[in-house]
């Protein structure tokens, strides 16, 4: 399809009329202005890291973005408006004092702010000499890349990871570096992540949420837990802290810090005691009627069965499969097919069973569900309370409500969990994520309408085959686990040799660190290390690209200027609602600003020639997705007719032509999803399901397909192995499960694995958590210096404590404090909040270092690994994830 | 004859404020001046719950101008610069307001504002306590960009919003004229709030008014707003799980 830019005019300001904006907005008001210029509005698509990817119409006059408003244009009425005030208030960054304007390169110190402006040929020249020798001195793989989301931008983020392909560069996975990932997903289900879209919420009865903040973390989607309880369903906080979520919630269950696990293996047993569980669910899709050798603690496989052997033998299952046992009621020992959910046995899941094997030995077996009773016969109501209950308050209430709430969740259906981020994101998250997966898989709570268990965080999750853009020519970038670089001490140590089997790190370590969309130097764990990296040279080379002067430009030896969300062309398909959508460009890019797609092609073009590789060096005219763009470009520099407008055309063409091959491309999930009808407005994917809502496992649990779905880009045969059963999968048998006592969900206390292990003084000194939510005012560290939420804040940052955390401490109501332990400190003004836990501090995360005297928030972190999550290596599927609460702190005044 | 009003549902709102941050960009306010205020009821802080454990609520307080059937604002503007239009949108009249604030006394919600200072003063003195250095690029300012006249001719809305005037909500009256609705009310991703004729018997708003229990705010004074509020639902009325009999008798 050819499209010119006329058409796209035109096209645009039909997509403002379908949006219901109306000939109205276009008329100017009676009388007096005389001189009023020409008023459009182009649909484009906001899209910061919260993976909202709401419509917005931006109203332009003169060439400037004047309001922006929530498009309300998708099909389900339901969803619109989609946006909120960050949204609203983008023109506040796009024109705010921040904006990039040209090419810098670094006069002064690292961290120090002092820079020269260049030109672009300058400074791309520059970081291409110094990217080609640090490559020929260690190698293309010390060469780090971060796009943190794809899901916000198919196009530029991936012509980033185009580059990285052509020679091999490291990523770093963004789901891993932000511990977005819930490590129970890959554990349990095979899966990088599942979640319902949002308007499935109001299908529920029962919406469980453990430790999420929707109301402010999930704001375009907070209305539909609004919608479900006018609907009936009930509605149930478990967290340590009341939140705007608890608010609106039935029941607020105030729990102490991460001790979720407990509660749910609490329920579950409840629910096994009661005889409450869905039998048939758990026989057709778990592995809880799998039988576990008592010897080994490993799953009885058929081939290991004399009687067996010879029928296992016969069985032609792919090599990431395997053929466990049941032992069936009226058949005996039996094989389970792992490649379907249909049912030819009725096994018994619970008792003792002794079985012959292969070298007629015998041994004792037991199905995983029998193990499962027993192990959660520890979780008692009294005994979990003791975990659960906060200081002061009545122990005998919380063993009431306990089996109340075990009772709620096993008979009001459909059921649906919400695992929050600040929930899973401590080092013993994933041991929570499979307990609440307990709860929902012994109801029979999945893969119905409604029905499931969800985690909201990030926009990792791809949603359909990307490579023909993402990659140069099927060539193949490396991984680079950001905890391993951060964390030096456990990549040497005994515990990551002795479990590592898969997981990859640069030869001569990350040399050179180029990121964009980005500010890892505010805003990642831990941050101190990062500067300590840049301070000590560690670090040769340093790359920022982003619209605004971030702290980690401050940082950076060159910082390339990038675009905003209104100023290119770009697809979404973030996670949370299922549309594919177009960014449009509303404004030309302000100054000297590019679209990141050209910054990528310039550097790439300048790089084969520093790089001995002929093949790269006679295609890089394919590095746009139509070779005739790039040459073009190149005919214009030739014969002096080359110009920033000339440039940006060229590379919102190439930009549309990138969409235009992701969506051919793209297989099943887009088919018929054409440029054109994005240029319209959202369109759905093509998902499995009735009405293609997303309902995750829908496929497993309908049409009996085996576990797990596929986790894009990677191939199935990666993910399979995570769940050999094909079933959803409590019982982990990988080595390093049965050393930790991880074999099934169980429960372990905050801290003794980590802040207690590294000091044990830490218990003495550091006695409270250190939490850092998501705030109303800012995605992340993005709208960090907007006016409009600056002033809502009263322009400074807050440490939120309980009144009892206060008075111990010595602190009143808005003094300035300091919240530190021995790896840093941040500093904000005390609000008091009866709400809170009184052992938890909380900050809100995002506020650039200019407003914290100069540090980041992110100096307290640590890079904490568990070595469960390097049993495998997917990258940003099974990986080491960030647990940013997993933190000891300790608060005191300071005087000013 | 149309006579407009406005409802919010403090089930729905869920106190993201996006009502008065749309206001704020669409109206061209500049730091300093809001239109549209929300906090939380009893607590200083917002979003920070008010009242002892158990007993914790956060009760969020959207408040916009109330357009008043009878606005104590309109009887005592000693120019005619504040008025009641026909359609019950109180506005006022920028050229003829003389900033005597009268009307800013005898508002009893306090959402009129005296415009103290230029535009470019106030953005001057919001970058400054932000500790920006620089400004917005090229004398940038956002808003709707046009001048708004009434059809007699009187100044409604303007982007150069002049020094020395007072001003306030005006149900976002440049959008109203053209049919379309208030910013606030097409920017709640929380679907908290109806606009509409509550003189139509068939429109949303008077619907809703007459099926949910509602309240006005300060209502013994007289006032007769025109924002009505949907009151909190109380917890045994909704969230009712349903148990089948045999369950029931069980627990």
């Amino acid at each position: 399809m050819k499209v010119s830019r006329r058409d796209f005019i035109k096209l645009s300001a039909a997509t403002a009329f379908a949006s219901g904006l109306g000939l109205g907005y276009f008329q100017k008001s009676r009388g007096v202005q005389q001189n009023a210029g020409e008023i459009k509005t182009v649909r484009s698509v906001c899209s910061p890291n919260c993976t909202g990817a709401c419509g917005f119409d931006a109203l332009v006059y003169n060439g400037r973005i004047e309001t922006l408003t929530q498009a309300a244009d998708y099909p389900e009425p339901e969803y619109n408006p989609r946006g909120c005030l960050r949204g609203q208030s983008m023109m506040n960054l796009i024109y705010g004092p921040d904006r990039l304007k040209r090419p810098l390169i670094r006069v002064g110190k690292r961290g120090e702010g002092k820079f020269k402006a260049v030109s672009w040929d300058e400074a791309l020249d520059y970081v291409a000499d110094r990217l080609a020798d640090i490559m020929k001195r260690h190698g293309p793989e010390s060469v780090a890349i971060s796009i943190q989301v794809p899901g916000t931008g198919y196009v530029h983020k991936g012509a980033m990871m185009r580059l990285a392909s052509m020679f091999g560069w490291s990523a770093l996975h963004g789901y891993t570096m932000n511990g977005d990932l819930p490590a129970f997903w890959s554990q349990t289900f095979g899966v990088q992540t599942e979640e319902f879209e949002s308007l499935e919420w109001t299908n529920s009865k029962y919406i469980a949420i453990f430790g999420s903040n929707i109301m402010v973390t999930r704001l375009p989607d907070a209305k539909f837990v609004n919608i479900a309880a006018e609907r009936g369903a009930k509605v149930v906080v478990v967290d340590p802290n009341f939140s705007p979520t608890a608010a609106k919630a039935d029941e607020w269950v105030q729990i102490n810090p991460s001790t979720d696990s407990a509660f749910a293996l609490a329920i579950a047993r409840e629910i096994i005691e009661n005889r409450l569980y869905d039998e048939e669910f758990i026989k057709t899709y778990t592995d809880m009627p799998l039988l576990v050798r008592m010897d080994t603690q490993k799953r009885l496989m058929a081939k290991e069965v004399k009687e067996l052997e010879e029928i296992a033998g016969k069985l032609n299952v792919p090599e990431y499969r395997d053929v466990f046992v049941v032992y069936d009621v009226n058949e005996g020992f039996k094989p389970v097919n792992p490649e379907t959910l249909e049912r030819d046995f009725e096994p018994a899941i619970e008792g003792e069973f002794e079985v012959e094997l292969v070298d007629g030995k015998r041994v004792k077996v037991k199905p995983v569900f029998q193990l499962l009773k027993e192990e959660v016969q520890k979780y008692t109501p009294e005994k979990v309370a003791e975990i659960i209950t906060p200081p002061n308050r009545n122990k005998g209430e919380y063993v009431d409500m306990i089996k109340r709430l075990a009772f709620e969740m096993a008979t009001v259906k459909p059921l649906h969990i919400i695992y929050g981020a600040s929930n899973y994101q401590w080092y013993h998250g994933d041991l929570k994520g499979r307990a609440l997966a307990l709860i929902v898989a012994l109801t029979g709570n999945l893969g119905k309408s409604g029905a499931g268990i969800s985690t909201y965080a990030g926009q990792f999750k791809i949603r359909w085959p990307l490579g023909a853009w993402w990659s140069f020519k099927g060539r193949k970038n490396k991984w680079v686990t950001y905890l391993l670089w951060m964390n030096k001490e456990y990549r040497q140590s005994e515990e990551f040799k002795k479990y590592n089997r898969e997981t990859p790190y640069p030869k001569n370590d990350v040399k050179a660190f180029l990121f964009g969309w980005n500010n890892p130097f505010d805003q990642h764990n831990m941050a101190n290390r990062m500067i300590e990296y840049a301070e000590n040279g560690d670090l040769e080379l340093i790359v920022a690209i982003d619209f605004q002067m971030t702290t980690s430009c401050k940082w950076a030896d060159v910082v390339l200027p990038g675009v905003a969300w209104y100023e290119k062309y770009e697809l979404t398909a973030t996670i949370l609602h299922p549309y594919v959508q177009l960014q449009q460009p509303a404004i030309e890019p302000l100054f000297e600003c590019m679209p990141e797609i050209w910054i990528f092609k310039e550097l790439a073009k300048r790089l084969v020639q520093k790089w001995n590789d002929e093949e790269l060096k006679s295609s890089i005219s394919e590095f746009y997705p139509d070779p005739e763009l790039f040459d073009e470009e190149e005919r214009a520099r030739k014969d002096g007719t080359w110009s920033f407008r000339l440039a940006r055309n060229i590379a919102h063409k190439a930009s549309l032509k990138a969409v235009e091959l992701m969506l051919k491309t793209g297989g099943e999930l887009v088919e018929g999803i054409t440029l054109e009808k994005l240029l319209k407005g959202p369109v759905r994917l093509n998902l499995p399901t009735p009405n293609k809502r997303q309902i995750p496992f829908w496929e497993q649990i309908n049409l009996k397909k085996p576990f797990p779905p596929q986790s894009y880009p990677v191939p199935l045969q990666k993910t399979a192995r995570f769940v050999k059963s094909g079933r959803i999968e409590f019982y982990k048998e990988e080595d390093v499960f049965i050393d930790l006592g991880e074999t099934l969900p169980v429960h372990k206390d905050p801290f003794v694995d980590t802040e207690y292990r590294l000091n044990p003084e830490a218990k003495r000194k550091y006695r409270y958590f250190y939490i850092t939510r998501n705030a109303l005012y800012r995605v992340h560290s993005t709208h960090s210096n907007n006016i409009t939420m600056l002033e809502l804040q009263d322009f400074r940052p807050r440490v939120w404590l309980h009144p009892i955390t206060a008075k111990e401490n010595g602190i009143a109501e808005g003094d300035l404090v300091e919240v530190y332990n021995d790896r840093g400190r941040v500093y904000g003004y005390a609000v008091l909040d009866e709400g809170l836990h009184p052992s938890v501090i909380i900050f809100e995360q995002g506020w650039w270092s200019r407003y914290l005297r100069g540090t980041s928030y992110n100096s307290l972190t640590f890079p904490w690994i568990k070595p469960t999550h390097i049993v495998y290596f997917v990258p940003g599927i099974w990986e080491p994830t960030t647990a940013w609460n997993e933190v000891a702190c300790a608060v005191r005044k300071v005087e000013v | 004859m149309v006579r407009y009003g406005m409802v919010i549902d403090l089930n729905r709102c869920i106190g993201c404020r996006s009502c008065a941050v749309i206001c704020k960009i669409h109206n061209s306010l500049p730091p300093g001046t809001w239109w549209h205020r929300v906090e939380t009821v009893g607590s200083k802080e917002h979003q920070t719950p008010s009242g002892d454990y158990p007993n914790l609520t956060e009760l969020y307080l959207p408040v916009p101008c109330m357009h008043c059937d009878n606005p104590p604002c309109v009887k005592v503007c000693p120019v005619g610069a504040t008025w009641k239009r026909e359609d019950g949108v109180v506005l006022v009249d920028f050229e003829r307001c003389i900033g005597c604030r009268y009307c800013m006394t005898a508002c009893p919600y306090g959402v009129r504002q005296f415009n103290w200072e230029d535009k470019d003063k106030a953005v001057e003195k919001g970058f400054k306590a932000a500790g920006f250095e620089g400004e917005y690029v090229e004398g940038y300012r956002h808003g709707y960009p046009i001048d708004h006249r009434t059809k007699d001719g009187r100044l409604v809305y303007t982007p150069k919003r002049p020094r020395g005037v007072v001003e306030k909500c005006t149900f976002c009256v440049q959008y109203i004229d053209k049919g379309l609705k208030p910013a606030c009310v097409r920017g709640c991703p929380g679907n908290a709030r109806i606009f509409g004729d509550l003189d139509d018997p068939n429109s949303e708003i008077s619907k809703v008014l007459r099926d949910g229990a509602h309240t006005r705010l300060l209502e013994d004074l007289g006032t007769e707003p025109k924002v009505f509020y949907l009151l909190p639902m109380k917890r045994a009325e909704r969230g009712e799980v349903r148990y089948s009999p045999e369950l029931e008798v069980k627990l």
